[in-house]
């Protein structure tokens, strides 16, 4: 009896395996492998590409990307301004756009699939070419003369001019970035019972209190989620200038090691961050009795 | 059975008096004492909230309106700046041009083989290795898990110089393999994160449906392809469409792994568009065009045509996508990712 329970505990270990078998393979072939002969390539130099020898050369190319390169620092200062920059507000927009959507309007199918359509358009070569014809300073463009008069125009001079449409075509970029997020947020939100909303208005808070003790508590570990998809998202975005440049080192350059050792440097930087991150926002997720409460919820209005 | 019929209609009537005259009535003093509740200032807000959401939605459409309306201009109208989102005339004729410069069907082909076999790859594997994190237990698990988050973190970058290797070494270069390949094993673009959401599905499926199958019987592998999977149709609808708009945008990996024109993905052909637009057109790509163009004496291609061209790399996506849209929301809703 005592034998065939062990047996039907290691099948099903087995079984386990066997499920999770393609990711193991999938793990050695495109991932461990490849990262491993990346590392290996940055302390070192290629001698051939067929059955990749190389030579170690110790930490030569990190001395060239921190002290000879003078491209590369302010290029990585800039993506992280960049990103310090732009993933909070995607954020933020996309709370409150979820918020709103979320709250009891008319056409909410028609908003949430108009939000969602920026991401349709991608991030790839067809938002290049919208972007190259200036798409995302004509949405709110003032320069135009249509939403202020010209004198105003006139008054603030071709540079406050200027810098309020860049400032905007900002903001637009950004909001068109945040399908995902939005409809992240909408999956929290809707998770929030509403019997929650419903005994607070009874013991008399407003709406302002109930966004502070409710849903944001609620939906704190969905903003995490969101906050660190963010981050990765603005860091691999195929736009970042990094990895432009890592690309050219490579394939323009070939420049194999260097453009490793980059790479290495640059993975190591974003782990770090995500890490940080997670682990300072850990504390402040709010993750008990929630659960239980909106699974009963869920129970009694299905 | 008259019996049957008889206490029926009993029921029904017996019902009918419970939704009686009175509470009905009573119900709506309710409705309209609250709304005589509703005070001025959430009047506003409420009519607040709707301008800002159009206006949102204008934001959000406005790429989309953009392209179809500059793809519809004329020359003339192209560059008069009173013609916004009218066209005086619509000319239908950049569509055809575009069609033809893109060569569309060609590259169609190759961007769906791509797209399809991918998005594929991805519901296939992603489903049946985030079946084996959510119900199984074994030594390495969490450690595997990690990893799977670790292939998200990870840019491309890092890691394509020796994958862009391995698959000179297998000569699978110039064709759609480093692409599609990945997709089976759990990676490629995004695996890691569908993955995650099938995990995260799978964990909020009541188990009985599961252990009544193997009760009576049925294999590991019967009970994932004949009980789970019909079930999970919200996680493989979220799956589908994100890895479908994710492959079919993508052009980084296409671009590193495939230099021969003729097989390009669709959406790479829009830079030839560009070639065209800022460089006069070459003999024999003007020849073909000309005969189209013979009336007007404007340039045969021009940023009406590349909107049009762009336009039309959008629309197989913008299809799917409208067909599988409500299922798609409500999947999101249902994935329980956020738990």
């Amino acid at each position: 009896m005592k034998k065939f329970r062990i047996g039907a505990e290691k099948r099903n270990i087995l079984e386990g395996y066997i499920f999770v078998l393609p990711f193991i393979l999938g793990t050695l072939i495109f991932f461990a492998f490849p990262l491993y002969m990346s590392i290996k390539l940055s302390f070192g130099k290629l001698q051939r590409i067929e059955g990749f020898i190389i030579r170690w050369i110790g930490f030569g190319n990190y001395l060239k990307a921190f002290i000879t390169d003078t491209k590369f620092i302010p290029m990585f200062v800039g993506v992280f301004r960049h990103t310090l920059i732009k993933a909070p507000l995607t954020i933020i927009f996309a709370l409150i756009i979820a918020i709103l959507i979320n709250k009891n309007v008319k056409f909410r199918g028609f908003f949430r699939t108009v939000f969602f359509i920026p991401f349709l358009l991608g991030m790839g070569e067809v938002m290049k070419q919208l972007l190259g014809q200036g798409v995302d300073r004509q949405v709110v463009s003032i320069s135009g003369g249509r939403l202020l008069p010209r004198e105003l125009l006139m008054y603030l001079g071709p540079k406050v001019v200027e810098a309020i449409d860049s400032f905007f075509g900002i903001i637009i970029v950004v909001l068109w970035g945040s399908g995902v997020q939005i409809l992240l947020f909408l999956s929290g939100l809707q998770s929030i019972p509403a019997s929650l909303y419903e005994s607070s208005k009874v013991d008399g808070a407003t709406e302002w209190e109930m966004f502070w003790k409710i849903t944001f508590p609620m939906i704190s570990p969905i903003l995490l989620l969101n906050i660190v998809y963010t981050l990765i998202a603005s860091f691999t975005d195929i736009t970042n200038p990094i990895l432009e440049y890592i690309q050219n080192l490579a394939f323009k350059g070939m420049e194999f090691e260097y453009a490793a050792t980059i790479g290495w440097i640059y993975f190591v930087f974003i782990i770090i961050l995500v890490m940080l991150v997670f682990i300072l926002l850990r504390n402040y997720v709010y993750t008990t009795d929630a659960k239980e409460a909106k699974r009963n919820d869920r129970r009694s209005s299905y | 059975m008259t019996e049957e019929a008889a206490t029926k209609k009993w029921r029904t009537s017996n019902n009918k008096t419970q939704y009686s005259i009175p509470g009905f009535i009573r119900n709506m003093q309710e409705r309209m004492a609250e709304r005589r509740a509703l005070k001025l200032s959430d009047r506003v807000f409420r009519i607040g909230t709707y301008i800002l959401l159009f206006d949102l939605a204008f934001v959000f459409l406005f790429p989309f309106f953009y392209m179809i309306v500059t793809s519809l201009k004329t020359n003339a109208d192209l560059y008069n700046f009173t013609v916004n989102w009218v066209p005086r005339t619509v000319k239908i004729q950049n569509y055809v041009i575009a069609f033809r410069a893109l060569d569309y069907i060609k590259y169609l082909k190759n961007s769906l083989i791509l797209t399809l076999l991918g998005t594929a790859g991805h519901i296939l594997a992603c489903s049946f290795i985030g079946y084996g994190f959510a119900r199984y237990d074994f030594p390495g698990k969490t450690l595997l898990f990690s990893i799977v988050i670790l292939s998200l973190i990870v840019p491309v970058q890092t890691i394509i110089i020796p994958q862009y290797m391995i698959f000179c070494n297998l000569k699978w270069l110039n064709t759609y393999l480093p692409m599609i390949v990945p997709t089976f094993f759990g990676y490629g673009l995004k695996g890691g994160l569908f993955i995650f959401i099938f995990r995260q599905f799978y964990l909020g499926l009541p188990k009985a449906l599961e252990d009544a199958a193997k009760i009576d019987g049925c294999g590991f592998f019967r009970t994932y392809w004949n009980i789970v999977l019909p079930v999970a149709q919200s996680a493989l609808l979220v799956t589908l469409v994100l890895s479908l708009v994710w492959h079919w945008n993508d052009f980084y990996e296409p671009s590193i792994y495939i230099s021969k024109m003729m097989k390009t993905p669709l959406p790479s052909r829009l830079n030839e568009l560009v070639n065209l637009v800022n460089t006069p057109p070459s003999e024999e790509i003007f020849d073909s065009l000309i005969e189209l163009e013979a009336m007007e004496e404007e340039m045969a291609i021009n940023n009406a045509v590349l909107m049009a061209g762009t336009f039309l790399v959008v629309i197989p996506v913008m299809t799917a996508f409208a067909f599988l849209q409500s299922k798609f929301m409500q999947g999101i809703e249902r994935t329980g990712l956020v738990e």
